[in-house]
């Protein structure tokens, strides 16, 4: 025999468990239309973002990992194992877990057309852009899957039927959705749950996945992640298929409970490990942006703006075309290095910068319009386009949201004008800016 | 089907504890090639746990198991290459059919049966594409004995394979596993139906609590029985005990409906002697069943279970 007979029954079973997943209304309607309507939820609530659900993708996806691995997995096994089928498979002439690895692999085929399905569904339906790295998409959804389904793994050796298994599923699903970064935006969620979040792979599937859609850099940053993810599905899939179990009365016992105690010693390992590394600082909290919706950004008016060449928000033309190219240089220079224009959140990064503009304006600096000039360029090389847009909106439609600065000696403005009137020009500088994004205003 | 090689099971001292519980304590059996043994015993004599133990899904706490002369506890893989098994609890999915269960278990052998040859051998062609969950129970059991047979096992083991069939379902798979002895295949069932056990077993091991109390051919366990025939009959003119009592080597008699139930030394006499009562008297027979000591008066003997615990 024997290789060859075994590789060959494997691909078998492989095919099979492939056939009868298509064959199982349950499976399909967990394995696929659950996906879709979790997809169609989130572009309910997101449609807004512009480009609609880009930046929710790495949730919608993890969520449809977490689903088909922790818990469609495991229901499938046990329910297996509850027929009496896994009896009847020990009877083959191969060791029960490369049938288990035959199944995995299948699954992990089934969970990544979910992905797909997902994916192209979202730019039929919502217009959500493809993600940007594809072939990395593919590659990082393989750690992804492997953290989960290694936990789906250990969920099956330690449920003793179907039931136990949705019990111990949703004790790793739920957490993760509401407090662990998956279902509720990281930015979104109290200081507490944030840090709590480092603790469970949820979070780091998230980061990972999106990097694929959102982050130029791609994967450079995601190193972390993917180790956590990593540790996490070794450690649980090591114990999984050490007390997988082929028949229903075969239990764990102690080592069942020494197992769950190794899988959640590595999640508080790769949770101490990301707190020591200064990877669970709170988020900023959220500045509301990213709410805004193009219906509202375009019953904004710019009819009330004065000129730019005019007393109150003076504007200079574009730098090429400046009489002054030196000294909008080192304006450009100075904002760069202006740690306010740094904070995290980029919302209010940009309220702080265009703060600088209201303050030049309202102290009548000499170069306020070049100030003014040089503060839309920072924000346009600083923000993505379709962001700003928003930010800009939301301060224009939120204009007492956040904080503005009133004062910033280190850039040469040493006025302290009042903070309401700061605001005031903060938001005409934010319609001038949004009307030149949206090509409502000419920019010349 | 060609057969590779016969076929010689040989357990020894076989001891199985769950616990504090002894399941199986030394149990020594052998089945030649193209035998049919059947080991029968009541709930929790071991039977079920004896078969793991040969199929490896279970470790003995001790003993040894050769199977063609191969240590089968050391080599477990090769074993199940060489064993065909159908199991009491073991199931399949439901939207499997009959044709992709056989070619999902054949390509695990070598030189596994040809599916189509199984089908129809096991009557399943036309249900190849069946769905499992659709098929009767025996064509459930059909299914699970073409999925023994796949590796063209020397020796088959089933346990239970009868169990939950309709009389012609039990009647079929009776007939099918008498096909396979004739093929010289040896068998190694565990069965609760006693007439089933003595209509194609040619040896039979009885389990109580673990141990293997006898053993032999049916016609040998019978012979050792304690029990006696039965003659239960009816005349037109009823009779009364003392007569019934002085037929010749009647041993006791009691009223059973409207006649008499009487265990005998020797039946022959007992209804010669009858049959001169009745003439003398004028009387006549309306009905005579004789019961001859069974496989079940043995089985209640060794095990000593009541009538209410046999199916």
């Amino acid at each position: 025999m024997k290789r060859g007979s075994t590789f060959s029954g494997l691909i078998q079973h492989f095919r099979l468990v492939l056939q009868l997943n298509f064959r199982s209304t349950q499976a399909l309607i967990y394995g696929y239309l659950m996906p879709v309507f979790f997809l169609l939820a989130f572009g309910s609530v997101f449609r807004g973002d512009t480009p609609p659900l880009l930046p929710e993708m790495g949730q919608i996806l993890t969520i449809t990992i977490l689903g088909g691995a922790c818990l469609g997995l495991p229901t499938a096994l046990v329910a297996e194992r509850e027929r009496g089928v896994w009896r009847r498979y020990r009877l083959l002439p191969v060791p029960t877990l490369t049938l288990v690895l035959s199944t995995l692999l299948a699954r992990l085929l089934i969970i990544g057309s979910a992905i797909v399905l997902q994916i192209f569904l979202a730019r039929l339906v919502f217009h959500t852009p493809l993600p940007s790295h594809s072939a990395q998409l593919a590659l990082t959804f393989l750690p992804v899957a492997f953290a989960f389904m290694g936990l789906g793994l250990l969920v099956a050796a330690l449920a003793n039927d179907v039931p136990a298994v949705q019990a111990l599923g949703q004790c790793l699903f739920l957490p993760m959705i509401l407090i662990g970064g998956v279902g509720v935006p990281l930015a979104a969620l109290p200081a507490w749950a944030q840090e709590f979040s480092g603790f469970m792979p949820g979070r780091y599937a998230v980061d990972v996945l999106q990097r694929c859609f959102t982050d130029p850099s791609a994967g450079r940053g995601a190193g972390f992640s993917l180790v956590a993810l990593g540790i996490i599905g070794l450690a649980a899939g090591v114990v999984g298929a050490k007390l997988f179990r082929w028949d229903v009365g075969r239990r764990g016992g102690r080592l069942a409970g020494a197992g769950l105690a190794i899988a959640l010693l590595s999640w508080i390992a790769v949770g101490a490990a990301a707190a020591w590394t200064g990877r669970l600082q709170p988020l900023p909290t959220s500045s509301g942006y990213e709410t805004i919706t193009a219906a509202q950004m375009d019953q904004i008016t710019y009819d009330d703006l004065p000129g730019d060449n005019e007393l109150v928000t003076r504007l200079a033309p574009p730098f090429a075309r400046s009489s002054e190219p030196h000294q909008s240089d080192e304006i450009a220079y100075k904002l760069k290095a202006w740690p306010p224009a740094h904070v995290a959140d980029a919302g209010q990064a940009a309220r702080n910068l265009l703060s600088v503009a209201a303050i030049a304006d309202i102290a009548a600096d000499l170069h306020e319009a070049e100030i003014g000039r040089a503060v839309f360029d920072e924000l346009q090389e600083r923000i993505g386009r379709d962001q700003l847009r928003r930010i800009l909106a939301w301060v224009i439609l939120s204009p007492d949201a956040g904080t503005v600065i009133t004062t910033a000696p280190e850039l040469g403005l040493k006025r302290h004008p009042p903070e309401r009137i700061v605001r005031e020009r903060s938001v005409l500088y934010a319609k001038k800016y949004l009307g030149r994004l949206l090509g409502k205003i000419r920019d010349n | 089907m060609a057969l590779s090689s016969p076929a010689n099971l040989s357990v020894r001292d076989l001891t199985k504890r769950y616990g504090a519980v002894e399941a199986v304590r030394g149990v020594s059996f052998e089945i030649a090639p193209g035998e049919i043994y059947g080991l029968l015993g009541p709930n929790g004599a071991g039977k079920t746990s004896i078969i793991e133990t040969i199929l490896g899904l279970r470790a003995p706490d001790a003993g040894a198991i050769t199977l063609n002369g191969v240590d089968a506890l050391a080599h477990p893989a090769r074993t199940r290459r060489e064993i065909g098994a159908q199991l009491q609890f073991a199931s399949l999915q439901d939207k499997l059919t009959p044709r992709e269960a056989l070619n999902c278990f054949a390509a695990f052998y070598e030189n596994a049966v040809p599916v189509e040859e199984l089908l129809a051998q096991f009557s399943l062609t036309n249900k190849a594409a069946a769905s499992f969950d659709s098929l009767s129970g025996g064509q459930k059991q059909r299914l699970f004995l073409a999925l023994a047979m796949v590796n063209r096992p020397n020796l088959l083991v089933l346990d239970e394979p009868t169990a939950g069939l309709d009389p012609k379902s039990r009647r079929e798979l009776h007939d099918l596993i008498r096909q396979l002895k004739a093929d010289g295949r040896s068998v190694l069932v565990c069965t609760h139906y006693l007439d089933e056990a003595h209509f194609f077993c040619d040896r039979i091991g009885i389990l109580h609590e673990g141990r293997l109390v006898a053993s032999g051919s049916p016609e040998e366990l019978i012979a050792t029985s304690v029990a006696k025939t039965r003659l239960t009959f009816r005349t037109r003119q009823p009779l009364n005990a003392v007569d019934v009592g002085a037929l010749a080597e009647v041993l006791d008699q009691y009223v059973h409906d409207d006649g008499w139930r009487v265990s005998t030394a020797d039946a022959n006499r007992t209804i010669s002697a009858l049959v001169q009562k009745l003439a003398a008297d004028g009387n006549e027979m309306l009905d005579l069943q004789i019961q001859r000591p069974s496989l079940e008066d043995v089985f209640l003997e060794l095990t000593k279970t009541t009538w209410s615990a046999l199916p």
